[in-house]
């Protein structure tokens, strides 16, 4: 994965190989709400997640890539040439959209069957077999996809993803609404696709989950590249911020003190029952606080962050730009 | 699964194949059916009581009158609208359209699939209530053909205009409607120019043309009665494949 100079954060790209799919300065805006800005970065074979709060953009960009929207700015190209005219590179997509829809009166076999016989598959109905296979589903199930759960309908939009072999899998919030088990073995089918030198992008907004899908990783936060490049990098870099946390404590003043003379804080503010603490190392305060507390007798009755979900690590991304 | 694959296109004359029976199996509803037939037994009821009535002076008149302004002024275009602007109207508001749009095929026989399938359901939902109605009525044999072949026309025009409105406008069916009540029922009446781009004008001179009976707005002799709306169609289903070309999809 390659992506644009960037001073912060410092996050290092993997080395740069044959683009599979370039995006390049490419802004989306629908009306006056712009979806995408200026995000610049390409792909190749391997798995890279596209992380990102919910309305951060991640959709648009897939949209974007299969061709499905043009962009109001920039070019995005999927081997070289643009989705959206190129019926031969349409053929090399699979695309796992993020909305719930499907042809609802077909059986699973019949819909993916249909993504076969509309990718020009010679053998639509094999194929559709071992695609089915791939997501663990019963080729021979005769009931309509309508009557499915939403993890079997989200396992059947994979399916049919994957049913024309492509090259290309672009596949958003694909775990959504599966079970632990199934959810594992999809992880594993991405890995084996983007070792076998598939180009995957897979979205999703769960930081824990994009750990596990792999190290490229993509932050995508108000419509703009926030990050790119090692997940672990990314990581770090997260633990590494500055973390607010709450402590609520007989005595806070005291406690406040305290902290701030051994330089566990950068800074706090005290109420009558607690105080808030700014940290940059939170691994230290974690350790300090209680053996603390137990030194000046007084009692804990709550420790918390204050800025530990997604929003607020999408959020500092952003601001350190 | 193998890496690379090789460049494979859906020849266009499979594509509308395809779609045209994707779509016709997300068309055809209990509900919609059940509603379109209900209506044309409306009407057909409806003949049938013209065709018993001792009262009128004209039966042939009457007839005719009964299959212009209740079959191809209601019947025909509501039918039209309901399953033509679904045809990709549905499909586009529900996001499944992407499933024939990120394919290797071409647009344009998309888009034909969609108006064949829209016919497919739409002709004998008109073209056999309205014949029943004409024989009812008692019409003869040259209201019967006049029936038959402006049914055929107007469900060919109407649905391909239909589709694409389709895609131009979200709640086309809205839309349609309006369209169907405002120009084709009032508008259309009030002269030539007006009726020459309604469809009623042309359906209406083809009865007139078949049957000798004096229609307002059947002016037109039977040829560009039957090419115009055509011509028309194929326009508007350029005019669609163009439109689902450049379209946004979601």
């Amino acid at each position: 994965m390659t992506s644009p100079p960037m001073t912060s954060p410092p996050v290092t790209s993997p080395p740069v190989t044959s683009p599979m799919v370039s995006v390049t300065n490419v802004s989306k805006a629908f009306g006056d709400v712009v979806a995408v800005s200026d995000v610049t970065f390409s792909v190749g074979p391997g798995v890279t997640a596209l992380l990102g709060p919910n309305g951060a953009g991640k959709s648009t960009l897939f949209r974007l890539m299969c061709g499905l929207t043009p962009p109001s700015q920039g070019t995005v190209h999927v081997f070289g040439v643009d989705a959206r005219r190129n019926r031969e590179v349409r053929g090399r997509i699979g695309l796992a959209p993020q909305q719930d829809a499907l042809f609802d009166r077909l059986s699973a076999r019949r819909f993916v069957e249909l993504a076969a016989e509309t990718h020009a598959i010679a053998d639509p109905t094999e194929a559709a077999a071992r695609a089915l296979g791939f997501v663990d589903l019963d080729p021979a199930e005769a009931k309509p996809v309508g009557a499915y759960s939403k993890g079997m309908r989200q396992r059947v939009k994979l399916a049919a993803a994957l049913v024309n072999d492509p090259d290309v899998l672009i596949l958003d919030e694909p775990l959504t609404g599966l079970d632990p088990v199934q959810r594992n073995r999809m992880i594993r089918l991405f890995h084996d696709l983007g070792d076998a030198g598939k180009c995957l992008l897979v979205s999703s907004h769960v930081l824990d989950e994009v750990a596990r899908l792999g190290s490229d990783v993509l932050v995508i936060a108000q419509g703009r590249l926030a990050a790119a490049g090692d997940y672990r990098a990314l990581r770090s870099l997260m633990d590494d911020r500055p973390h607010r946390i709450r402590v609520v404590a007989e005595q806070p003043r005291a406690l406040a003190a305290a902290l701030l003379a051994r330089s566990l804080v950068d800074g706090v503010s005290v109420a009558t029952d607690q105080l808030v603490a700014d940290t940059s190392d939170v691994d230290a305060f974690g350790r300090a606080i209680a053996p603390l507390a137990r030194e000046l007798g007084v009692r804990l009755r709550e420790v918390q962050p204050l800025d530990d979900d997604l929003e607020s690590v999408f959020r500092y991304l952003v601001e350190r730009r | 699964m193998s890496a690379g694959t090789s460049m494979r296109v859906v020849e266009p004359l499979r594509a509308l194949r395809l779609t045209y029976r994707v779509v016709l199996a997300q068309l055809v509803t209990r509900g919609r059916l059940a509603a379109l037939v209900l209506v044309g037994a409306v009407v057909a009821a409806v003949a049938a009581a013209v065709g018993v009535s001792d009262e009128i002076d004209d039966p042939l008149e009457a007839a005719v009158r009964v299959i212009a302004d209740l079959g191809f002024t209601a019947l025909v275009p509501i039918v039209a609208l309901v399953f033509a602007t679904a045809a990709l109207g549905d499909l586009r508001d529900d996001g499944t359209l992407v499933y024939l749009w990120l394919r290797p095929m071409d647009r344009w026989p998309v888009v034909a699939g969609a108006w064949a399938a829209a016919v497919t359901v739409g002709l004998p939902l008109t073209v056999i209530p309205l014949g029943v109605a004409s024989v009812l009525v008692d019409g003869g044999g040259a209201l019967v053909g006049a029936t038959v072949l402006a049914g055929v026309v107007a469900v060919i025009a109407y649905s391909a205009l239909f589709l694409l409105a389709g895609l131009l406008v979200r709640n086309a069916i809205v839309w349609g409607l309006a369209y169907v009540l405002v120009w084709e029922g009032i508008v259309a009446g009030y002269g030539n120019i007006p009726a020459r781009m309604s469809v009623r004008g042309y359906t209406r001179s083809i009865i007139t043309s078949r049957t000798g009976v004096d229609l307002d707005l059947g002016d037109l002799s039977l040829a560009p009665s039957v090419i115009v709306p055509l011509v028309a169609a194929a326009v508007a289903l350029l005019l669609a494949a163009r439109r689902l070309r450049s379209m946004d999809i979601a």
